[in-house]
Formats: C-alpha cells, sequence, structure tokens
C-alpha cells in the first residue's frame, strides 16, 4: 500500500500532463484532490458529456449569496484531469481541503466588519475568498527562482516544470524543493494553512482506514511536505475540533477562459489560458504550430502573412530561446518573434493575438438540470421581500418616493433595467414633481438565462448591477453614452458605480477634443448637481466634474466658433443657449465669470460665426457686461454697411435669438434696436429691411403685433409694461397676498 | 585627450570590448567579435566575471536588446523603428560596435541618396579611359560590408526613395550584389548584416515596400517605461554635455530634471503622473532626447544669462518651445495643462508663472 502525492501547480497544463500520465501508470484506488469536500456530491457530473470545461464550482452560503467562492477548471488543469481519470475508471474521487462551511466562518472572525458594511468591493464580488489557487503564495518559490537565475518565478517554473516532456521524478523534485523552501524560510503562523493541511491529512488517513491501498493525492505544489509528513493523528484532530460551521451549498456553474484569466480580477488566475490549451493539446509544438495559428487568425483579420513570415517567425523564437539559454521556445519568446516579424513592431495586432488566442473566449457549458445560481435566488428574494411578483400578465405601480417600500421597490426594478432584464418598464409622464414613478412589470420565463449570464458580475442584484455597469462604463468611448448611464445609474442607487461613471466622464471629458460632445451632456449634469432628487444621492459627486467640464468648455469653445459651416452653428448655437441656462441654473459665480469671460472673447472675435457672434453679445447684455453707449456701439459695428448682408443678417438672427418676448419687455435691448433702426438712412433701411423681416419671421405671430405696437409708441414704449407697475403700487394691498405667497412657497 | 568633437563607438568604449572579448565563453557567430550575450551586456550594461563594470548604453527593456541580437544571428536584417529621440542610432552604432568591431559602415538615407550610394558607383574618369573594370568600381559600405562580413547601418531608412531601398531586397534575400557590367557579383560573407533606423512620426516619408518589409524584423524603441529610468537617462545625458561644453552653470538639481521628466511624460501619456486626471496630449512627441535638450538648453540660458543656478524662468522657454509645435492645438492643450495640473501643485508655482509670463 503506497500514497502518492503529486504536487501541482493549479491550471498548469504540464502538470495535468504528467498527473494524468502517472495515474495511468499507478493505477490508483481511490484519488483526493484538494477542493471543498462539500462538492462531493457534485463530481458525479464530471465526465458526463454536458459539462464542458471551463467550468468553476460555486460554492456559497444559502443565506448570504454574496460569500462565494469559485473554483474554476479548464480541461488542462490537473484536478480535472485526475478527477476525470477517477470517474472514468470508476474509483473513489474526494475533495480534502478543509471544508468550505469552516472557511466561511473563519474568514468572517477574521474580518468582522466587513461583512456588516453594505456596499460590496470589487474585489468579494468576483472572487471573494480566493483559496490557494495558485501554486503557493508567490514569494517563496521565487527564492529558488532566483537561485535559478530567473526574474520571475512563474517563468522558472513553467521552465521547469510545465514545458517539461519527461514526467520522471517530477513530483519528487517537486516535494523536495517545497520541502527546503518551507525548512529555511519560517514563514509566520498561518492557522488556516494548519488547518487546511490537517484536514488533507485526516481525509487521506481516512482513506487509508477504508482499506485503500494506492492513494493518489492532487494538492498544491506548496501543500506536498505537509502531507508527506504525516504526524500524529491525534494532533489534527485536536486542531480541527470545534470549529464554527455554517451550511452551504455548491453547484456546476459555466466558466470563462476570460474569467480565468488575471486581467478579470479573479486574484488566483493564470496569464494565458488559452496558450495553456495549445501546450497541453501539443506538448510537442515548437513554437510552428502555434505560429500557424497566430497567421492564420492575422489572415482572417485581413492583413497578409507568408509561409516565409511563419518560417521567420519560428527561426527568431528558436534563437531568442537559445539567447536566453532555455529549453523551450515559451509565450514571451513566440510572442516577441511575431511582434518583430509579423507585427512590424506595432503591438496593436499583438493585443487581437492576446484576446483571441492567448486568453481566447472559451466559453464552458453546464447541464441545465444543475441547481439555480445566487443571484436568481436574490431577485426571488427581495421579489417576495417587496411584495413584486412574478406575473406572466402585465401589472401595472405607481410607485411614491417618499415611501421606504416603493423607494427600494424602484431601487430594485433601476438596477434589474441597468442589468438588461427588462422586467420593469417605466412609463407615462412622471409629473412635475420627482417623487412618482409609473412601472408597468411583466415577467418573461426567459429571464432566467439573463440572470445566469448576468450572475456573472455578482451574487446578489446590487452587486451585478454594479459590476456590470462599472464594465459598460468602462468600455463605453461617448460621453454621452456615460452620461445616460449615469442618471440610470442615480436612481438605481449604486454608489460604486456612479463613482466609476464620474470617473469616467472626468476621463472622456478629458480626452475629448470635441466640445460640442461635452456641451451636450452639460445641462444634464447641471440638473443633476442643482436638484439632485428625493434619493439623497450622490449628487455632490457630480458637482466636481461639471466645473473641470465648464473650464474646458470655456477654453475650447472660443476656437469652436470659427471656420464653421451654417448647420454646425445653428446647432453649436442651440448648444450654447442651454449651456447658458445651465450656468444660470448652476449660479457658481467662478464659473459665471470665467463662462462671461469666454462669451465676451466669442463676440469680440470677428471671425466667429455671425449668428453665433451675434447671440454671445446678446448674452453679453443679459449679464450685463456689456450696456449702454458699448452696447449700441458694439450693434452698429456689426450691423454697419461694410458688412456683407448675409453676415449681418446672421449676426442679428443670433443677436435676437428666442428674444420676442424680451424686446417687449427689456427696454435696453428694445432702446437699442429702436435707436439703430431710427438712425439709418433711407438706402441703407431698404437694403436691411429683407434681413430685418427674415430675423423677426422666426417670432410667433402674437408677438410681431405686439412689437409693432411697441413700435409705434416710440422709444418710451407705449406699452411698457414695467414702468406703469412701477407708478401705482398699493402696499396694503400688497401686504395682505404676502402670506399667501409664503405658504405656496412652503415657509410658515 | 582627443580633440574629436565625438569619437565612434567602438574608440569610446575600447576597454570594455577588449575586456568583453577577454571574458567572452560562450560561441561567437562567424565573424562576429563577441557573443550574442556579450553584445547585450555590452549594450544593457552589468559586471564581468572579473568585477570589470561595463557602462549601461541603452535604458530600457532588456528584451528589445535580446530580440536585436537575436534578429542579427538569423538571416534577417533588423529595422530599428521608433520616435525621433528614442536612441535608435544610438543603439545601432553600438551594436555595430559590439558585433563588428566597426561602427563606421553607415548610409545616411536621404530624399537625395541614390542607388550608387547603396549598391555602387563608378569613377567615371576611369570609366571612360578603361572602361568598366574593377579598378573603376567606387565601392559603398553596403559593399564592402558584404565583402568582410561585417554590420552595415543605413540611417533613416524611410526618407529614401522607394525605387532605391527596393535596392536592398536581392541584397537581403540572396545576399549578393550583382554587378552585371562586370558580370560578376558580391558574395557576402557571413556576419555581414544591416541595420537600419526609422522614424514614425514624420509624414511624406516612404513607407518600406511589403517585399522589403518581410526582409527586415521590426523592432520599435519606446519612449522610456518609468519616470526614473527616464530621469537617469535625462540625468546622465546632461552631465555628460556639461562636460563637454565646459558650462559654468551649477549641476542641475534633480528636482528641476524631476519636473521637467513630469511635464513632458504627462503630456506624452495623456494622464497625470499619479494617474487620476487625463489630458489631452500635444502633437509634438517629447521625446527624452528632447527633455536633455531642454534641460541643456536651460543650463546654458542659467550660465550666460542668469546667476548660473538652473531656475523655472531658463526652463519654461524650452519647454514650451518643445510642446508647441503646432501653434493653434497644441496651444490650447498646453493651456489647459497649465491651467488644470501644472496651476493646482503647489510647488510647481514659480513654474506656472514662468510659463505664464511667455
Amino acid at each position: 500500500m503506497s500514497i502518492h502525492i503529486l504536487g501541482i501547480r493549479h491550471h498548469g497544463p504540464g502538470s495535468a500532463r504528467h498527473v494524468k500520465e502517472y495515474l495511468e501508470k499507478v493505477k490508483p484506488d481511490i484519488v483526493l484532490v484538494e477542493g471543498p469536500p462539500e462538492a462531493d456530491g457534485i463530481l458525479e457530473w464530471v465526465n458526463n458529456d454536458l459539462l464542458k470545461p471551463p467550468v468553476a464550482i460555486l460554492a456559497y452560503q444559502p443565506d448570504a449569496p454574496q460569500k462565494a467562492v469559485f473554483y474554476p477548471f479548464a480541461e488542462f488543469s490537473p484536478e480535472w484531469q485526475a478527477i476525470l481519470y477517477a470517474r472514468r475508471n470508476n474509483i473513489p474521487v474526494r475533495f480534502m481541503d478543509l471544508p468550505m462551511a469552516h472557511q466561511f466562518e473563519l474568514k468572517a472572525a477574521k474580518e468582522p466588519k466587513a461583512d456588516a458594511e453594505e456596499a460590496p468591493s470589487l474585489n468579494n464580488s468576483l472572487a471573494p475568498y480566493i483559496p490557494d489557487t495558485h501554486i503557493v503564495r508567490r514569494n517563496p518559490v521565487a527564492y529558488l527562482a532566483g537561485a535559478a537565475g530567473f526574474a520571475d518565478e512563474e517563468k522558472w517554473w513553467e521552465h521547469m516544470f510545465e514545458y517539461r516532456q519527461d514526467p520522471d521524478a517530477v513530483f519528487t523534485a517537486v516535494a523536495e524543493g517545497m520541502q527546503a523552501l518551507r525548512q529555511d524560510l519560517h514563514l509566520p503562523y498561518d492557522r488556516e494553512e494548519q488547518l487546511r493541511e490537517a484536514h488533507m491529512r485526516k481525509t487521506i488517513r481516512q482513506a487509508e482506514r477504508e482499506m485503500y491501498t494506492e492513494i493518489a493525492v492532487v494538492c498544491g505544489a506548496w501543500h506536498t511536505p505537509a502531507l508527506l509528513n504525516m504526524g500524529k493523528a491525534k494532533d489534527d484532530n485536536e486542531l480541527l475540533k470545534g470549529l464554527p460551521k455554517v451550511k452551504v451549498a455548491t453547484t456546476w456553474i459555466p466558466w470563462t477562459y476570460n474569467r480565468l484569466s488575471y486581467n478579470s480580477g479573479y486574484g488566483a488566475g493564470i496569464n494565458s489560458p488559452g496558450w495553456y490549451e495549445h501546450n497541453w493539446r501539443y506538448p510537442d509544438d515548437d513554437g510552428t504550430r502555434w505560429m500557424s495559428r497566430v497567421a492564420r487568425l492575422f489572415r482572417e483579420q485581413q492583413k497578409d502573412i507568408s509561409v516565409a513570415h511563419v518560417m521567420e517567425a519560428v527561426r527568431l523564437a528558436n534563437a531568442l530561446t537559445g539567447l536566453r539559454g532555455l529549453p523551450k521556445a515559451g509565450l514571451e519568446e513566440l510572442n516577441e518573434a511575431t511582434l518583430s516579424v509579423l507585427c512590424n513592431g506595432e503591438d496593436i495586432l499583438l493585443q487581437l493575438i492576446d484576446q483571441e488566442l492567448i486568453v481566447s473566449d472559451k466559453i464552458g457549458e453546464v447541464p441545465t438540470d444543475i441547481p439555480r445560481p445566487p443571484l436568481q435566488t436574490d431577485i426571488e428574494k427581495l421579489q417576495k421581500k417587496l411584495r413584486l411578483p412574478q406575473t406572466a400578465d402585465y401589472k401595472d405601480y405607481v410607485l411614491d418616493l417618499r415611501k421606504d417600500t416603493d423607494l427600494e421597490r424602484s431601487i430594485l426594478l433601476h438596477r434589474m433595467e441597468m442589468l438588461d432584464i427588462r422586467w420593469g418598464h417605466r412609463y407615462g409622464p412622471s409629473g412635475k414633481g420627482t417623487f412618482k414613478e409609473q412601472w408597468r412589470l411583466q415577467w418573461d420565463p426567459g429571464f432566467s438565462i439573463d440572470i445566469i449570464e448576468k450572475g456573472s458580475w455578482g451574487n446578489t442584484v446590487e452587486e451585478a448591477a454594479s459590476q456590470y455597469v462599472q464594465h459598460q462604463a468602462k468600455t463605453a468611448t461617448s460621453l454621452k453614452e456615460v452620461c445616460t448611464l449615469l442618471e440610470t445609474a442615480i436612481p438605481a442607487e449604486l454608489h460604486n458605480a456612479v463613482e466609476a461613471l464620474v470617473q469616467q466622464v472626468n476621463n472622456l471629458a478629458a480626452a475629448t477634443g470635441d466640445v460640442m460632445q461635452l456641451m451636450t451632456v452639460i445641462p444634464g449634469l447641471v440638473q443633476i448637481s442643482r436638484y439632485g432628487n428625493v434619493r439623497k444621492t450622490d449628487a455632490t459627486l457630480v458637482d466636481n466634474i461639471v466645473a473641470g467640464m465648464i473650464t474646458r468648455i470655456c477654453i475650447s469653445l472660443p476656437a469652436a466658433c470659427i471656420g464653421i459651416a451654417d448647420d454646425a452653428a445653428a446647432e453649436l448655437l442651440e448648444l450654447i443657449y442651454n449651456m447658458n441656462d445651465a450656468l444660470l441654473i448652476l449660479q457658481d459665480p467662478e464659473l459665471t465669470t470665467q463662462w462671461q469671460q469666454t462669451i465676451s472673447h466669442i463676440a469680440g472675435n470677428d471671425s466667429s460665426a455671425p449668428v453665433i457672434g451675434g447671440y454671445a453679445t446678446r448674452l453679453l447684455a443679459d449679464h450685463r457686461q456689456l450696456s449702454g453707449n458699448d452696447l449700441v456701439r458694439v450693434f452698429s459695428y456689426a450691423m454697419s454697411a461694410a458688412t456683407p448682408p448675409v453676415t449681418a443678417a446672421a449676426w442679428l438672427e443670433g443677436f435676437l435669438k428666442g428674444s420676442g418676448t424680451l424686446l417687449l419687455v427689456d427696454n435696453d435691448l428694445w432702446t437699442v434696436v429702436y435707436n439703430w433702426m431710427h438712425q439709418l438712412e433711407e438706402d441703407a433701411f431698404k437694403q436691411l429691411l429683407p434681413l430685418l423681416r427674415r430675423t423677426f419671421s422666426g417670432f410667433t405671430k402674437a408677438e410681431r403685433r405686439k412689437l409693432g405696437e411697441k413700435a409705434k409708441g416710440g422709444i418710451s414704449g407705449t406699452t411698457g409694461v414695467s414702468q406703469q407697475t412701477m407708478e401705482n403700487i398699493d402696499a396694503i394691498r400688497a401686504l395682505r397676498g404676502v402670506p399667501v405667497v409664503l405658504q405656496m412657497l412652503g415657509v410658515k | 585627450m582627443s580633440n574629436v568633437l565625438r569619437q565612434h563607438a567602438e574608440q569610446l568604449f575600447l576597454e570594455e570590448l577588449e575586456e568583453l572579448k577577454k571574458q567572452d565563453s560562450e560561441k561567437r557567430p562567424y565573424n562576429w567579435v563577441l557573443s550574442p550575450q556579450s553584445v547585450v551586456t555590452y549594450l544593457m550594461g552589468g559586471t564581468l566575471k572579473n568585477g570589470f563594470e561595463i557602462q549601461p548604453k541603452y535604458i530600457g527593456n532588456r528584451r528589445l536588446i535580446e530580440i536585436a541580437v537575436a534578429t542579427l544571428t538569423t538571416d534577417r536584417a533588423l529595422l530599428l523603428y521608433g520616435l525621433p529621440g528614442t536612441a535608435k542610432s544610438w543603439v545601432s552604432e553600438h551594436l555595430a560596435a559590439a558585433i563588428s568591431g566597426d561602427s563606421t559602415m553607415i548610409v545616411q538615407g536621404t530624399a537625395g541618396t541614390g542607388e550608387e550610394a547603396i549598391r555602387y558607383g563608378w569613377n567615371y574618369a576611369r570609366l571612360l579611359a578603361e572602361g568598366p573594370s574593377e579598378k573603376a568600381l567606387v565601392e559603398t559600405p553596403v559593399m564592402r560590408g558584404m565583402q568582410t562580413g561585417k554590420i552595415v547601418r543605413i540611417e533613416e531608412l524611410t526618407r529614401i526613395s522607394a525605387d532605391v531601398q527596393d535596392t536592398l531586397i536581392t541584397i537581403l534575400s540572396e545576399k549578393t550584389l550583382p554587378v552585371p557590367e562586370l558580370n560578376t557579383a558580391v558574395m557576402a560573407q557571413k556576419g555581414f548584416n544591416i541595420i537600419a533606423t526609422a522614424n514614425n512620426r514624420d509624414k511624406g516619408v516612404n513607407d518600406l515596400s511589403s517585399a522589403l518589409k518581410r526582409r527586415f524584423n521590426t523592432v520599435i524603441l519606446p519612449v522610456p517605461d518609468s519616470m526614473e529610468e527616464e530621469i537617469d537617462i535625462v540625468r546622465r545625458r546632461v552631465e555628460s554635455y556639461e562636460k563637454v561644453m565646459d558650462l559654468p552653470a551649477e549641476k542641475p538639481a534633480l528636482e528641476e530634471i524631476r519636473r521637467i521628466v513630469t511635464i513632458f511624460r504627462e503630456l506624452r501619456n495623456g494622464v497625470t503622473a499619479d494617474g487620476k486626471t487625463k489630458i489631452k496630449v500635444p502633437s509634438g512627441t517629447l521625446s527624452t532626447a528632447e527633455a536633455i535638450s531642454v534641460v541643456n538648453n536651460g543650463l546654458a540660458m542659467a550660465a550666460y544669462f542668469g546667476d548660473g543656478q538652473l531656475k523655472a524662468a531658463d526652463l519654461a522657454a524650452g519647454i514650451i518651445g518643445a510642446v508647441l509645435k503646432d501653434p493653434v492645438q497644441d496651444k490650447l492643450v498646453w493651456l489647459e495643462y497649465l491651467e488644470t495640473v501644472v496651476k493646482t501643485r503647489e510647488d510647481w508655482k514659480d513654474i506656472y508663472r514662468a510659463c505664464r509670463d511667455l
């Protein structure tokens, strides 16, 4: 009877190959694998044709699904190969790690506060508690790598073990290396690790007691010494006694290679799942097959790659391998050769290889009759709590956001909407107030697929929505897109996401050279920042970026007004109009000064588009930056005879934009136009008349009629409403109205 | 001490090359002075077994130099590509010096470089007097490199017109240079190869034909990776310039260099050093070489017109000159940077004012 301890690196193709060959050679009668024993029950699915790796075991607490751990497996994971071997040969296979039931509790005890907080961090949503899925904590192995002259321990491990063809004694070597490390390093005592290893030993003893004679144990390399040196059963049992426990459920979920890789935020991932798979399939490849795949990918992208290119690339990779004194070309050498030979040094195409080949977008499959995922559980829980049942027919709700339940309902619905699960549709006007929302809800059984899909973003609705929005924010390229997301994320109360979105708005705003894009989004942002809404939201966050964006606009706007076509000018005019409104709403003295300087710059520049120049002048007058004789001077200058009629007309159009009523009420403006008109020579008047008609044709009929009446009255303006009211004020009568006005304003 | 303004690399670093040769135990390709490993050491610097210190010539990614050297051991030629001021010619000179012990076989590519500068020319007096003969032939560096099995450098390959570039195809693929007039051909000796440099920023250059491109492995020399690396490069180069020019100014404070490098990096990368704020990128390259010349320029200003101490005001003009390559677009970018980034930094007030005043 003997125990075979196989120390491996998780997701190492070479390790997987060695494990497979080794098991086939020694023919064990039981296989023990590092993993959560709670999942023993679902191991029967392995070797089922419908369970296709990459897949992961998801272990979670049914009552708190955000506490979850994923154990991913790829085809080239040594654990997967070990389990597969056991299932194919019909021998028992067991997980031997410390049960998650204990691990969850131990973690919770370690960070007592963390669970109380509501906001989930990015970290614990994707891989809440990362089990020791890596070879070992990184540092110890670095000593061995350093001794062998490698700067990077991963590289060393790959060249030492993963690319090795000959499996002889490899496991003995690994065990000895780790033994030496653990002896000499004096790492600090880690209770969790002690517990885990004790439990592994316990499982091995159990197997021995059950009279298995050839026991194969597959575990992370780091643990091998602890399992070779079994110690006393009593000590381990002592250690494992009385550990706290929680309920744990496990299930299989589909996994993706992208998720296996580091850049998806999964802490214990590998860089290059696609490359590992290639290595697993074709261990003898000297780079030729890989390069052919690269070449094929490039050809699909319409880039011409000849066979000679492939030859040269393989040759360069091998020359590099020789120069570096390595036995076999690794991914680095192949990538560098690709870069130099196929890409002409441009690494943009290399990113393509990274996505398509090195990481690859492979996704696993799970049989449909496997238990449901946590996000679904969470949604059902919330629906029950908020009394929003799933109905096949639609049902309407009017939510009053001042009530707690309705507010929570609205938040849930907004979040589901953000997850693209179209359960609720908002319809109808929300009225003048911001506290009412109308929704129509209708459940579609097809949503469960969306839920499983979105489940990869998080285990609760809040988490998933937050992560998903942040992901969208990262990939969004237009400012408008992000601002739309922001407007929805605020009512969905996704604080993290709002922060990320604000950051993204800021970044895009800084990078964009397009002032118009910036100006388009400003009014919406100002609305959020000035009024917020009924909820106590993150509006203050928005404040900070608005100021920065306005500054940017102020700097670039004058240049943007120069040399543009009529259509563009009209569009820009509209934007300036809204922008001015937004600034008036904002009432920030510093920004207003900045804005005034900008428009004064535009107004003063002869090469600005005339319609905009005119409007800018009007705005200056509105802001009281230009009045009296100065205004008259500027006005006459713009309308002088030397100016081509078309330009003058456009200028006037801008100057009088939307001001039909304004002309009636604002006597200053009226005086300027009136006086100017008055002093025109007859010839000049005739020439200008068509332009004036054109401008005034934009006003409504009633406005035009009143303007005519006012003009009849001459300079003082007979219908000068403001003057009349100033004269006959009955103070006593006015006082009577005050209480009513105060009541209307809500002041008591 | 020689009075030559600038010596060839193989003379300047003669001692290092000799020492490397003595210590070299690896296999040398035919006609190479050093083994590939030693060539990499020569460029990247290091300490030899006997404790001899090799100065780094290229500060940056070792892997790039490894790719370059590995390329030269295969039968492909090497194309160093990159922004102006990223040490392309510098690397090519040192590679040639280390591999062939001779960095002088060089063709400077210009729009006027003709075929006779790359293949061979004729001594017309002789040609007329004696007819075509070996004696009437004027050799080019390329031809000499082929005969002696050495590295030939071609600077600014993309400036040479396309039809002239293509004369390299036969040389690179068949390693022969036919001379049809004499009915002979020059066969390249082992060890011959070409290092070409080209910059990817200029417009109106002649892109390589794909047939020629295929004969080159391309290595792009990037702008320095980290702030510290760049500061190091600028400091080393500025100090060596001071020595040559005998400037009376005081040594530049590391602080000033750091600020210049920060400004250049931030504008080049489009993000502030703390990674928090995105900024627009101006049209100029803002290479390390430009940072070096801004500091040199500042030093000269300080020495001859200032009080001998490098101040923000001495640097401001240089910085603005380097950034504003396009008077309209870059000005906006620069103003925005000045107002949103420089202004907010407490200890940068002097540089802000100096730049505003100009």
